[in-house]
């Protein structure tokens, strides 16, 4: 399990253009004005900032002609000051509004992200992991936001910048800006090929990062295996040949965007050498004057800038919208769960019985992808009392149990809730009434108070207490640095599985529901414990359904009806002493649990 | 903006720590020779990049702004310095690309070689030192830090050693140009640097306060992923939804301050160099009037200026990547200063005949968390001998320090006080990886490797196919091997079949079996599995180390009553030592947790 190398997501997303838009328009729309401003602003700014190199030409031809006077050139000097001063106004102006505005977007993207999790079932849960999604939230949301922060910023940057320069350049020599914009339109092709190019390279050197950090990360987690089977030196090489393909995809990767910038500076370069020859030309013919030929060469140069940053732009952009697209794809996946209900129907206000009662028929389930079927023909009526359920590992009995509490999506008509086809059911109201806990319970951040009364938020300091108490760890609690405040999560404090699952008990008694799921979740508890805190959640449960699944049969001993699961089947079925006397498995799990194992004892001492 | 889950508490080196200057530049040592090629090309690109508004200078002042001189001869001097120019513009497009693929292969070179070195450090700690820190803080040290660290080099280092020689390169030639209009504008340069290291004070703060919260928004968001389920089961959807939702604003707030910041910084850095650019057109204009400059130099004195504050902004702009860089240089740093408390010996012993006899004397063990108050004293003063060949269970509640019993046999920790000795000698005195070849450990949860059975089971030991299944015969687990679809050759692990807990727990088994060690211990191997696997396993061990030292870990009361003596731990102390009927009788912890471990049918 340790050694699992997750595959990276995959690359290839098809950028659906409308798709994208549908995606952000509701914070373009919310943010219409902010944008608007923002991009007068910038263009305002470009104008302005272009104006200066005309105060510097009419300087420059005035001292040429030898018509400047001191005052004129204060003057002039005036004008460049007031302009930039104006400039740098606008210029805060718009960095404030448009790359605020990719954070209120990134923002609005995260909210909705946690949002549509929150409400998805299982069977996409299963699909994307809590890593897959976290990328998601982290990495591609600052792709996103780069991209439609300083990337947009930046392209506004290039096409607002071209375009006025050409026509300030246009304004002194149409034909003299058509030479210099020559070598333009080839930039813009290398360096869309290029970055295109670089992207590519790009999401391989991401694919081995995350290889090489995910080697790191099983390395780290089971470095005890690893140390126990002296495996060091084979994982240090493992490790090292990943990191060298890292190195090597990098230097690839540096090979294109080595090419970028120096092939933009060319281009600005060419242009630059094509004013000088036929600008240079012009100016000796007297066609223009030497203050134009100096005014062009600044607004050349001006060009230069925001062009070599173009393909940057670019590549940045197009990496926020493939990261959109991911997100948006994530974002458009369905709830299995939500798609199997039958909302048109009428469905009842609530359901009314105090303890509902579960009924399945013919009921089946296979894991999206799965060949065999998980669970198959279960039929199985749940009603006030103690089910025990047990079979080996893989034969669906956590299957069983995720399925009852509408973690999966359930076929028409096989699964009724206190007499209700499930799928006319909200599944908040059918939670509502069961209470679960697996083998391995979430905690939260909070304090241990607040865990245990997660169902109940309201509920009193000694409410929580009496929970804590009944799931035996009231005492263990107490003996933590603050008590019932202690936050769970923190640094330093270390809880042992044993620890978790009765907190996780204690929150499930909390809740105080008529179905209570019990899965696996003593199984870190030893004999004397897990039979305290079982003696404890019967107690509570008493005249309401408890359902037990375990492996332990000292357990399921005091069980009313035991179901016995296998490959998805319900095997054998009846009481504890039923089954020992009928079932072979059964037997043999209680012999050697019981130590009564003097016939398999001498049968083993044969070989 | 690769950061794969890098939640790292915003942290920011000090740029003037020159300690940690000292060590970056001696990890980079081992490039020298391509360090040296990087400057090279750095002096070339810049005197590339600088002669060229000189050219133009010289064709205005030479061939444009003069009278008189025939048409044709100045249209030939044009033709001349166009092609110096574009002799130019070429070194510095070839430099230019030669230089950042140097600087790559500079930077991921270092970086791999620091990423080896600290991945083999850590592999070399002992267990007590990934005790107290979390296996997630490390991998980012291993990863994002070291990718950091490599964004300076290709990204900064560079750069910044490109703008200062460029900025020094223009300053040279003002200077060269006119010395008073020179003199004017070197009063901007301090004038920029306080301005810049302002800023970058007052946006370190700001960085640190975004990321810290960017971490809290992370760890929320990765808690309620991670509990979906859970959050729906009792309701609080909702709730989380609006708690993320503050979160995520607060964070909102602090990144638009930031962006305030630099929305100030940005326009007031461009407004010096309007400034700079009126006080030349002023001061230098008057000059040129009064004929003391001429006009090709007042226009390449403007020219230059715009060189001059280009890679000033720069500068200023990278000055926040150095800081993270240098941050994580030094956590790096301190990662790579830590020492294992499990040390080689200088001579080690060889293992190779040890007869398995074990004696514990007067052993204490604490683990030691990064304060002192995480301190917990696990075992107290054990001793206990184990004699060659006998088959020992250990059993206890949970906590019982039962598991760090097993930790300490391999070394994984070494006593806090006391000794153990391994045929009378301190195990102090063999090497970790001695013993670990000669005590076998079959763990709870076993490591698969992604491979056929047969490669995971032999592993690096070098036995042949058919020696690998004729330890198996012997033991019994070729049943096993027969029930696989293709035998020794099923593929398991990732992309193969899915072995259940007990199949792999057989696997673990028959890889220690390859290994021939003198001691098998069984950590609560058979836990979690099914009853057809813990039997060929108890059978694979009864024909496979009869003779040998077999230490049985286990709370589970039924896989311990048949071994010689079963020691029962409690609270970290011994409490029991004796077989099974010895202890029954001595009405003791042993009994009680009989009692509750069996029937208890009412």
């Amino acid at each position: 399990m340790h050694s699992r190398i997750d595959k990276p997501a995959p690359q290839a997303v098809s950028v659906d253009a409308f798709a994208l838009i549908r995606l952000v328009l509701p914070s373009c729309r919310r943010f219409r004005r902010q944008l608007l401003w923002g991009f007068t602003f910038l263009a305002a700014v470009y104008f302005l900032q272009l104006t200066i190199p005309r105060y510097l030409k009419a300087g420059v031809d005035e001292l040429a002609q030898g018509t400047a006077t001191s005052q004129r050139l204060a003057f002039l000097s005036g004008c460049i000051l007031l302009t930039a001063a104006g400039a740098g106004i606008l210029r805060y102006g718009w960095r404030v509004l448009l790359i605020g505005f990719s954070r209120h977007l990134e923002t609005e993207l995260r909210d909705r992200l946690i949002e549509h999790v929150l409400r998805m079932d299982q069977v996409f849960l299963d699909r994307r992991p809590p890593g897959e999604i976290m990328a998601h939230a982290s990495n591609d949301l600052g792709a996103v936001q780069m991209a439609f922060g300083m990337g947009l910023a930046a392209a506004a940057d290039v096409a607002v910048m071209s375009v006025v320069a050409v026509l300030f350049m246009a304004h002194i020599s149409p034909s003299l800006t058509l030479t210099a914009a020559l070598p333009l339109p080839v930039l813009a092709l290398i360096s869309w090929l290029l970055s295109r190019e670089l992207h590519r390279r790009f999401d391989r050197v991401q694919a081995q990062f995350s290889l090489l950090t995910e080697f790191a990360r099983n390395t780290l987690v089971s470095i005890r295996m690893i140390k126990s089977c002296t495996r060091e030196e084979q994982q240090s090489r493992d490790f090292d040949r990943l990191g060298q393909k890292y190195a090597a995809l990098n230097i690839k990767t540096a090979v294109i965007h080595g090419l970028l910038l120096p092939v933009a500076m060319l281009t600005g370069s060419v242009g630059t050498l094509l004013v000088l020859h036929s600008g240079g030309r012009m100016v000796i013919s007297g066609v223009i004057t030497i203050g134009d030929f100096v005014a062009f060469i600044s607004y050349f140069a001006m060009l230069a800038l925001p062009l070599a940053t173009v393909g940057w732009a670019v590549g940045m952009i197009r990496r926020g919208m493939t990261s959109l697209a991911r997100i948006g794809r994530l974002l458009a996946e369905e709830s299995a769960l939500t798609a199997s209900l039958r909302l048109e129907e009428p469905r009842p206000a609530q359901v009314l019985q105090s303890c509902p009662r579960i009924s399945l028929r013919q009921f089946s389930f296979s894991y999206p992808g799965a060949v065999s079927p998980a669970l198959s023909a279960i039929n199985l009526e749940i009603g006030p009392g103690l089910l025990g359920i047990t079979g080996r590992t893989g034969s669906g009995k956590s299957t069983l149990c995720r399925l009852l509490i509408r973690q999966y999506p359930a076929a028409d008509s096989s699964y009724f809730f206190a007499g209700h086809d499930v799928n006319c059911l909200d599944p908040a109201q059918i939670r509502e009434r069961i209470s679960y806990v697996g083998r391995e319970s979430p905690l939260f951040s909070g304090t241990a108070a607040e865990n245990i009364s997660l169902a109940r938020p309201e509920a009193t300091i000694e409410e929580i207490m009496e929970a804590a108490h009944l799931a035996a760890v009231h005492e263990e609690i107490m003996a933590m640095p603050e008590g019932y405040r202690t936050r769970l999560r923190e640094k330093g404090l270390r809880l042992s599985g044993g620890q978790r699952q009765r907190i996780a008990i204690a929150r499930a008694l909390l809740a105080d529901r008529s179905i209570l799921i019990v899965d696996d979740a003593l199984s870190a508890l030893d004999a004397e414990t897990s039979a305290e805190v079982f003696a404890a959640v019967r107690a509570r449960q008493r005249g309401r359904t408890l359902i037990l699944v375990s492996h332990n049969l000292r357990l399921l001993a005091c069980v009313d009806h035991v179901l016995i699961l296998e490959q998805g089947r319900i095997a054998e079925q009846g009481s504890h002493e039923e089954l020992l006397a009928r079932s072979a498995y059964y037997e043999e799990v209680a012999r050697r649990q019981q130590g009564k194992e003097e016939d398999a004892d001498a049968q083993l001492r044969l070989f | 903006m690769r950061n794969f889950g890098y939640f790292e508490e915003g942290k920011v080196g000090r740029v003037s720590d020159w300690q940690l200057w000292r060590r970056i530049f001696s990890i980079c040592w081992t490039q020298k020779s391509s360090i040296l090629w990087s400057a090279l090309l750095s002096l070339l690109i810049t005197a590339a990049v600088l002669i060229q508004p000189r050219l133009l200078q010289a064709a205005i002042d030479s061939f444009m702004a003069t009278d008189g001189a025939d048409a044709a001869a100045k249209l030939e001097g044009l033709l001349n310095i166009s092609l110096f120019y574009a002799l130019a513009a070429a070194a510095a497009f070839g430099g230019g690309f030669a230089q950042v693929v140097v600087l790559e292969h500079i930077g991921q070179s270092v970086m791999h070689q620091l990423r080896s070195k600290l991945y083999n450090h850590l592999l070399s700690l002992d267990l007590a030192f990934f005790h107290a820190h979390p296996a997630g803080r490390l991998v980012t040290r291993l990863t994002n830090d070291v990718q950091n660290m490599n964004d300076m080099f290709a990204l900064v280092m560079v750069t910044l050693f490109n703008d200062l020689l460029k900025l020094s390169g223009i300053l040279l030639v003002l200077y060269l140009t006119n010395v008073r209009l020179a003199l004017l504008m070197t009063v901007f340069l301090p004038i920029s640097a306080v301005i810049t290291v302002f800023f970058s004070r007052i946006a370190r703060e700001g960085f640190r306060a975004i990321r810290s919260q960017l971490a809290v928004v992370n760890a929320f968001l990765q808690e309620t992923v991670s509990a979906v389920g859970t959050l729906q089961l009792y309701g609080r959807e909702a709730d989380s939804m609006g708690r993320f939702h503050e979160l995520n604003a607060e964070y909102l707030l602090r990144n638009l301050r930031l962006i305030r910041l630099f929305g100030a910084f940005m326009p007031l850095t461009e407004f010096i160099s309007s400034l700079a650019m009126a006080l030349v057109l002023w001061h230098g204009g008057g000059e040129t009037i009064r004929g003391e400059l001429t006009l090709g130099e007042l226009t390449a004195f403007i020219a230059y200026m715009r060189l001059f504050f280009q890679p000033m902004q720069e500068i200023a702009r990278k000055y926040s990547v150095v800081q993270s860089a240098l941050a994580s240089a030094e956590r790096i740093f301190d990662l790579l200063d830590i020492s294992g408390r499990v040390i080689e010996p200088a001579v080690p012993l060889d293992g190779d005949r040890i007869r398995g006899e074990i004696r514990f004397e007067g052993v204490i063990f604490a683990y030691t968390g990064e304060d002192e108050q995480g301190r917990q004293t696990v075992l107290h003063d054990i001793s206990l001998h184990v004699r060659a060949g006998e088959t020992l269970a250990i059993t206890g509640p949970t906590g019982a320090g039962k598991s760090t019993l097993v930790s300490l046999l391999v070394r994984f920790y070494d006593p806090t006080a006391g000794r153990i000795l391994l045929d009378g000698h301190d195990l102090r005195e063999f090497a970790p990886q001695t013993l670990r070849r000669k005590i076998g450990l079959v763990l709870q949860d076993p490591l698969i490797e992604p491979d056929t059975v047969l490669a995971n089971i032999r592993q690096d030991t070098g036995l042949s196919r058919s020696e690998v299944y004729q330890l198996l015969a012997r033991t019994g687990l070729d049943a096993f091997i027969a029930r696989l679809p293709d035998g020794l050759d099923t593929r398991i692990g990732e992309g193969g079949i899915d072995l259940s807990a007990g199949e792999k727990q057989l696997v673990a088994f028959a890889r220690v079996l390859c290994r021939d060690p003198a001691v098998l211990i069984l950590d609560e191997a058979t836990s979690s599995v099914d009853s057809q696997s813990e039997r060929l396993l108890e059978q694979a061990v009864r024909a496979g180390f009869a003779g040998r030292t077999v230490l049985i870990i286990a709370h589970r009361l039924s896989t311990v009553r048949h071994a010689d003596r079963i020691a029962v731990f409690d609270q970290g102390r011994l409490a029991e030592l004796g077989n099974h009927e010895e202890l029954l009788a001595r009405q003791g912890i042993y009994a009680e947790l009989s009692a509750a471990d069996s029937c208890r049918r009412t």
